[in-house]
């Protein structure tokens, strides 16, 4: 694919993660007498990032606002609530929130930034297909109504369905990924899901979009993430070990993205490989070094193909290699250890940022994953795919 | 079905769907086509790449940046790529179980579709395909919806 182009701003080395707060997922999951608007959330991980950091408001000077359905803006009242005066502030406008703050930080125009994710998606009631998909959403979304496709679902089925045809795949494969990462949702007292989930409650499940089932799914629920970042030569000395942004890069797909060619055809390999390699060039890194992996799993399927995609496995293995706890903590590469997006939280990948901070720490908890020093996040759409590599700073 | 077959159930009612989305001139232009019974689309005239959905007015080839383009008329045939099946509801129109596919057309661009005369058990990757076009209406009028039924 050699038509991609990467993209692959300097970042790597420039900027650590230095605190990490987010909302009690599964508590107000059940409370819905409670109600949170995105500001009550984006407050509440901010107060817990700020607390995990041992930094003041008053120290940071940039704030990165993350698109959300159900979002934030940060007008002057929010600011002020949160005792917030930064010098540097992104709206949230730009799809990659993370590489432009540390751009800001290396170009000087901030070197402690907060960057907030808040969603109230679920109180709010948004949906992600039917009728009414506007075309503010992808032409994908909406184009095909008249045969009655629609959803982000969908589109995920086709891929399954897809991998299926082609490698003979089977649905108790695909049920691992699910039954995963509900375990480690179990060992995670801020997940929503905690009820057990086997392999045969998964296969008795509903199917939503065959051949996915509603536990292939991820969630919708509210909830904020913030992580604060600094410069990472000002980054030790603070309260937490700092993580550090080794490396950065994305690829974007957009041509025949709208006819879903990149994803069902090609399972967006090229764009995968191509993002992941030159992370890890940017990194100077390898797959071998590679001890916990965070997929954006928007679906379960999303899991073996970043699995291929990135080169943990051959292309077609992906749903062998999940099978026999490989990718459970104890696992040869435990991936989505808080449960991800299907079981922890739907923080639009922000709650793996944090998951991957809290292991590089050694802050795993019963899910501690034994060793972990680097973490990959890896994430692909209809159109784009990105990875970044997290590393523990000595 | 005889193999010249461009029309189904042409006697029947026509059947309500969901709304076509008619952006401009080039969308309505590709549903006049299909009721006269041709799968049309664009092509582009610097690097002949077929445009699905319909560029807009203005819009550039997403290959080559080429704003010039002509509605050329497809063989119809295809392939059948992969398939998937709502079984929970989101439009009235139509009811789980509700079965869509994804067919590569023989011209390259993929095209998400109605399996017409077939059950989705009886899809097989690569399974050969051929258009057919459904009397449908929805809340802009009557128009021909193509299916793809086997070849």
């Amino acid at each position: 694919m050699s038509s991609l182009g990467v993209e692959q701003p300097p970042i790597g080395g420039v900027a650590a993660i230095v605190g990490v707060g987010n909302t009690r997922y599964g508590e107000d999951y059940r409370n819905r007498e409670r109600p949170r608007t995105a500001r009550d959330l984006a407050a509440e991980a901010f107060a817990r990032a700020i607390e995990d950091s041992g930094l003041a408001p008053a120290d940071i000077d940039g704030l990165a606002v993350a698109r959300a359905p159900g979002g934030v803006q940060p007008d002057a009242a929010f600011l002020a609530s949160l005792g917030l005066a930064p010098a540097w502030i992104q709206p949230p406008e730009v799809e990659d929130p993370l590489t432009v703050a540390i751009e800001a930080m290396a170009a000087g125009k901030c070197s402690t930034v907060a960057l907030l994710y808040a969603s109230d998606q679920r109180s709010a009631s948004v949906k992600y297909g039917g009728a009414a998909t506007a075309s503010k959403y992808y032409l994908s979304y909406y184009y095909y109504h008249p045969w009655g496709f629609s959803s982000q679902g969908a589109h995920w089925a086709l891929m399954t369905q897809r991998h299926r045809l082609l490698y003979g795949s089977t649905e108790e494969q695909l049920g691992a990924v699910a039954v995963a990462q509900r375990r480690h949702a179990r060992l995670n007292p801020d997940a929503v899901m905690q009820k057990p989930l086997s392999l045969d409650d998964y296969l008795a499940s509903r199917y939503v979009c065959r051949p996915l089932h509603l536990p292939d799914y991820c969630m919708v629920n509210d909830g904020g993430v913030v992580l604060i970042l600094r410069r990472a030569e000002r980054a030790r000395g603070g309260r937490q070990q700092p993580v550090l942004i080794a490396g950065s890069a994305s690829v974007h797909v957009t041509a025949d993205a709208a006819q879903l060619r990149p994803q069902v055809l090609d399972l967006q390999y090229g764009a995968i490989r191509a993002a992941a390699d030159a992370c890890f060039a940017q990194a100077r890194l390898t797959r071998r070094d590679v001890k916990h992996l965070q997929v954006y799993d928007a679906f379960s399927i999303n899991v073996p193909i970043a699995l291929e995609g990135v080169g943990f496995c051959k292309r077609g293995e992906g749903l062998q290699f999940v099978q026999g706890g490989r990718i459970e903590v104890g696992g040869e590469l435990p991936c989505n250890t808080s449960g991800g997006m299907l079981s922890e939280s739907y923080m639009h990948g922000w709650n793996h940022a944090v998951e991957a901070v809290r292991q590089l720490r050694g802050q795993g908890g019963k899910r501690q994953v034994a060793g972990a020093d680097v973490s990959l996040y890896t994430i692909f759409t209809s159109e784009m795919s990105k990875s970044l590599l997290y590393r523990s700073m000595p | 079905m005889s193999s010249d077959a461009m029309s189904t159930d042409s006697a029947a009612q026509p059947e309500k769907r969901p709304p076509r989305t008619l952006r401009d001139d080039n969308d309505r232009r590709f549903w006049d086509y299909c009721a006269a019974g041709e799968l049309r689309m664009q092509r582009c005239a610097a690097c002949a790449k077929l445009a699905w959905p319909p560029a807009g007015n203005g819009d550039a080839c997403d290959a080559c940046g080429g704003k010039d383009f002509s509605w050329e008329r497809l063989s119809g045939r295809g392939r059948l790529l992969s398939y998937c099946t709502f079984e929970r509801q989101y439009y009235p129109e139509c009811p789980p179980p509700w079965t869509v596919i994804l067919v590569e057309l023989d011209e390259g661009p993929l095209f998400i579709s109605d399996p017409e005369g077939f059950a989705p058990e009886e899809a097989r990757e690569g399974m050969p395909l051929a258009v057919a076009f459904r009397s449908s209406v929805d809340e802009h009028g009557a128009f021909h919806l193509p299916v793809f039924m086997p070849a």
